[in-house]
């Protein structure tokens, strides 16, 4: 009773207290922050919660998607991914050709350009881009693998950057390198770039060309951006753009269904099946670019072909491989572990990539009687106890490993077991973290494991992943993991990898890649189990005119809005509800956003009022008694 | 030598001894991890292979070389994270302040308003004021901190039924608020309120009840009837004799959690995203960074150690009897 009584007076005095000093004009001037727009013309600020905070500004050292967002609103590329479609565009490059004898390729670059600080950005800065890729030893590490064939980079003039290839290279419109400002960059030199922040400290914005600049920065809080006056798409509508990080899942969805932030990303199914609900906000389920596979050990191998490691030989069966993605009833993976949130797996590379997404014609379906059937046929025949007999007549027994890091992957391996055990498999599971199994698979020693791909919307590092040249290599005794995890070698399979790598024309390439999924479906060393969508939420009433990329995928839903190949959003994206939702919302509802340090400066003053009341009344208190006393 | 000094020292070097030991068990420990962590930070990117034997050429120098080089400075600003790419000693630095500003508020909260109500629950045992206080601080004390942060962040933060949400959901500061004015200021008051909330009623119930305990233990002596039948106010021999006597287990408490503000309380960092040392060591661990982990967990031992240390010298201060 008393208790309550108590709370109920601290809230009151709170609320007195904020409804007093909210009349109180006077508190209003101190919200100016220093580097802030004129106040009249300032919309946003747009904020973006997301869970994992940026690792480095520094885009020769980041590794975590959320830092190349960072990067491609800092920085232009020559090229970028369509909205609609993933298909090159113009960036910083207004278009390119290849030269007829295949050798050089040229980049007509926009003219007029400056980067943020006024200084003229030209070809040079490109070219000075690549060569330090190029010549790079660090450098190398997050874009050695565009450059692999670009043997020089030249800017004859202004406008034009020739690019020197030593073999023809379909990634030629892709080149994901990040166009940094010569003038600024040249200053550090190969060893101090390894642990240059780019982090902006006397409140001058970080250099750069992209549609937003970045202001400031605190680690482990939030990322603040300010819209760019002269970027080449037009000054984006919201003049602040912020990032912050929460690092709970829960919390994130709080602080959307609270206006804290205006779009959240990357939420947890639980999370986002909470909130969906609630009327001002609108859930985003997008159809990703990941996979997640059940990958089979299918005869490890170093690079040059000697045996490594002690899988199980029955995974070297092809007809064992394919009775276990008969196995897998992938619609209940989906269900139970995704809650709904994905599509059932099929080849590698996932349906939003409609123009080189495969869909089998025969897909693996849920199919028990059949997985017997070619387990019986490959030698491993049911015994009377119900259990599958290995060759030497004991029970046939294969190692499971999931992931520590992914509750997904740990409910994933728990019906897979299940499943298999239906078949008269026996299975012994295992959870590690994920470097260890990195170890395990680089080694050879395990026989069938989960885990899971992001894929970019060029297909060849993906596809590399499965050549004969990606298994384990050995230096000085010890046994390094290629990317390959599944030790997949398959002679036409590299043929077809080495041809799509000098396709330049998209259509031809397209079916080569086509080609080399249905050898992975068919040969098996995964069994893709799904392919989970990207679940996003967005406040309805803080902006629209979002874009998804893609419009559609195969499946046909939209995808992601942002956080994409591109900063289509921050360019498209109006401050308010969109017109049809009722434009009188609109105004109102930027009081979250925009007012939220007022409240803050109010509420502070509130907290510190009442613990100074608080210890003036215990004070007061202890000096009566103190009185008694005497 | 006189015994306090020798107590002294011996608490000194006990402490050294600790430290030492420290130094080179973290070495080890995290070097026994097993797995292949640039086969894990290099997985899905395209990193050419030269550019991975280099990476791992670094973490493979001879474990010997490794050691000395810890041991000849193990807060050496040259050894840079993995995961962030900047030496780990600057970005320890980055975080220290958040933590223990946090953990240091909640901590001198909860002491006082934790001893204040142990010594009120023990002077009126049985009593209402006992019954409600030590139940609300068994249930305080039996709650997980992720659990009532969240509750808290739910109710106060988000804002239930007729409660607006008034307070920030995560974060030390409205981004875009100069912290060094007025207003940043009274915005990190603000938004400290429910994490220090959390971390104050999870607190105070150890202290509360070790203080109930200690002062029921005084409170049978013999001199507290000497005191009464000199006919002493009740208030007097409450305060003069009994709690100073039973002061000495809380005070050590105090001393020894002081070791903790450093590393802090990682669940209701997490909760609140609060962006201290807990968030760091988080961060680390999903890495995993071995040289940030290595630099933090020294680090958090060395808060431990040294609050230890410090507990003996107080107690031996205070207790006459702890230093013959």
């Amino acid at each position: 009773m008393h208790t309550r009584a108590l709370r109920r007076t601290g809230a009151a005095l709170l609320a007195a207290a904020a409804v007093a000093l909210t009349g109180a004009p006077g508190i209003a001037p101190a919200e100016e922050s220093p580097s802030a727009v004129p106040a009249a013309a300032a919309t946003g600020p747009y904020t973006v919660g997301m869970t994992t905070d940026v690792d480095s500004l520094n885009p020769f050292t980041g590794i975590v998607a959320e830092s190349f967002e960072m990067y491609q609103l800092m920085y232009p590329t020559l090229t970028t991914s369509s909205a609609e479609d993933f298909s090159p565009v113009p960036d910083l490059a207004e278009s390119w050709t290849e030269s007829a004898d295949q050798t050089t390729w040229t980049y007509r670059i926009r003219p007029d350009l400056t980067w943020s600080d006024g200084t003229p950005l030209t070809a040079r800065d490109a070219a000075y881009s690549f060569n330090r890729v190029i010549d790079g030893d660090y450098e190398q590490t997050n874009y050695g693998g565009y450059v692999a064939n670009i043997t020089r980079a030249e800017a004859p003039d202004d406008t034009t950057l020739v690019l020197t290839v030593s073999k023809p290279t379909p990634l030629m419109d892709r080149l994901a390198v990040y166009i940094l400002p010569e003038h600024v960059w040249r200053e550090i030199d190969g060893k101090e770039v390894r642990s240059f922040p780019n982090e902006p400290t006397d409140g001058q914005p970080i250099v750069g060309a992209g549609p937003y600049l970045l202001v400031e920065r605190q680690k482990g809080q939030f990322l603040r951006f300010q819209a760019n006056p002269t970027h080449w798409r037009g000054k984006p509508a919201f003049d602040e753009l912020v990032f912050r990080v929460y690092e709970n899942d829960d919390a994130l969805g709080q602080a959307l269904r609270k206006g804290e932030v205006d779009f959240a990303h990357d939420m947890q199914a639980n999370v986002f099946d909470a909130i969906s609900g609630d009327s001002v906000i609108t859930p985003i389920e997008a159809a990703n670019y990941d996979f997640s596979e059940i990958g089979f050990n299918t005869g490890a191998a170093l690079a040059d072909g000697t045996p490594i490691g002690d899988g199980h030989p029955a995974l070297r069966d092809t007809r064992v491989r394919q009775a276990l993605n008969w196995a897998i009833d992938r619609q209940v993976l989906v269900d139970k572990v995704l809650a709904g949130h994905g599509t059932p797996g099929s080849t590698v590379i996932p349906p939003l990539y409609t123009t080189l997404h495969l869909k089998p014609a025969n897909p693996y379906t849920y199919d028990p009687a059949r997985a017997g059937q070619l387990l019986d046929e490959a030698g491993y025949p049911l015994g009377a106890d119900g259990k599958r007999q290995d060759t030497d007549g004991t029970p046939l027994t294969l190692r499971l490993l999931g992931r520590q890091e992914s509750q997904e992957s740990q409910q994933t391996v728990q019906f897979v077991q299940g499943w298999l055990e239906d078949l008269g498999i026996t299975v012994e599971t295992k959870i590690v973290s994920e470097d260890t199994l990195i170890e395990l698979n680089g080694q050879g020693n395990f026989d069938i494991f989960e885990w899971g791909w992001g894929v970019e919307p060029d297909p060849d590092y993906q596809l590399s992943t499965f050549t004969c040249a990606q298994r384990s290599s050995e230096d000085d005794g010890t046994i390094y993991a290629g990317l390959s995890d599944s030790h997949f070698c398959n002679e036409e399979y590299d043929r077809l990898y080495a041809e799509q790598a000098t396709q330049t024309d998209p259509v031809q390439r397209a079916e080569t890649v086509r080609q080399m999924q249905q050898i992975l479906y068919d040969e098996a060393p995964y069994a893709v189990t799904y392919y989970p969508d990207m679940l996003q939420a967005r406040r309805t009433d803080a902006a629209h005119a979002l874009v998804a990329q893609p419009t559609t995928s195969a499946d046909g839903r939209p995808g992601r809005q942002l956080f994409q190949f591109g900063t289509w959003t921050y360019d498209a994206i109006q401050p308010g509800a969109a017109p049809a939702d009722g434009a009188s919302d609109a105004a109102g509802t930027q009081d979250t956003s925009a007012g939220g340090v007022s409240p803050a400066v109010i509420g502070g003053a509130a907290a510190l009022a009442v613990l100074g009341i608080a210890a003036a009344v215990l004070l007061g208190r202890r000096r009566r008694s103190d009185e008694d006393v005497e | 030598m006189r015994p306090g000094t020798r107590y002294a020292l011996r608490s000194v070097a006990s402490g050294l001894g600790t430290l030492l030991f420290v130094v080179i068990f973290n070495f080890f420990l995290f070097r026994m991890l097993p797995g292949d962590p640039i086969g894990l930070y290099t997985r899905g990117r395209n990193v050419p292979p030269e550019q991975i034997e280099a990476l791992r050429a670094e973490l493979d120098r001879p474990l010997v070389e490794q050691f000395l080089g810890y041991l000849a400075n193990p807060f050496s600003s040259t050894i840079n994270s993995a995961r962030f790419n900047q030496p780990v000693w600057t970005l320890i630095g980055e975080r220290v302040g958040a933590t223990l500003l946090l953990v240091g508020t909640a901590i001198v909260l909860a002491s006082i308003v934790g001893t204040w109500l142990g010594i009120r629950s023990a002077w009126q045992r049985g009593q209402r004021f006992d019954n409600v206080s030590t139940g609300l601080t068994l249930t305080l004390y039996s709650m997980p901190e992720f659990w009532l942060g969240m509750i808290l962040l739910i109710v106060f933060g988000v804002g239930v039924g007729f409660l607006p949400g008034m307070f920030p959901i995560g974060g030390i500061i409205t981004p875009g608020v100069d912290p060094s004015s007025l207003a940043g200021i009274l915005d990190i008051a603000w938004h400290m309120v429910l994490p220090v909330t959390t971390l104050t009623a999870v607190y105070l119930a150890e202290y509360a009840l070790v203080m109930r305990a200690s002062l029921l233990d005084e409170m049978g002596q013999d001199y507290l009837v000497v005191a009464r039948a000199k006919g002493l106010m009740d208030k007097v021999v409450r305060r003069r004799h009994a709690v100073p006597n039973a002061m000495l287990p809380t005070i050590t408490l105090i001393f020894m959690n002081l070791g903790f503000v450093i590393s802090g309380a990682i669940t209701v960092e997490t909760v609140f995203s609060w962006p201290g040392l807990g968030l760091l060591s988080y961060d680390a661990l999903r890495g995993p960074d071995i040289a940030l982990l290595q630099a933090i967990f020294l680090l958090f031992s060395i808060g431990v150690i040294l609050a230890n240390v410090a507990a003996d010298l107080v107690y031996a201060v205070l207790d006459p009897r702890v230093r013959a």
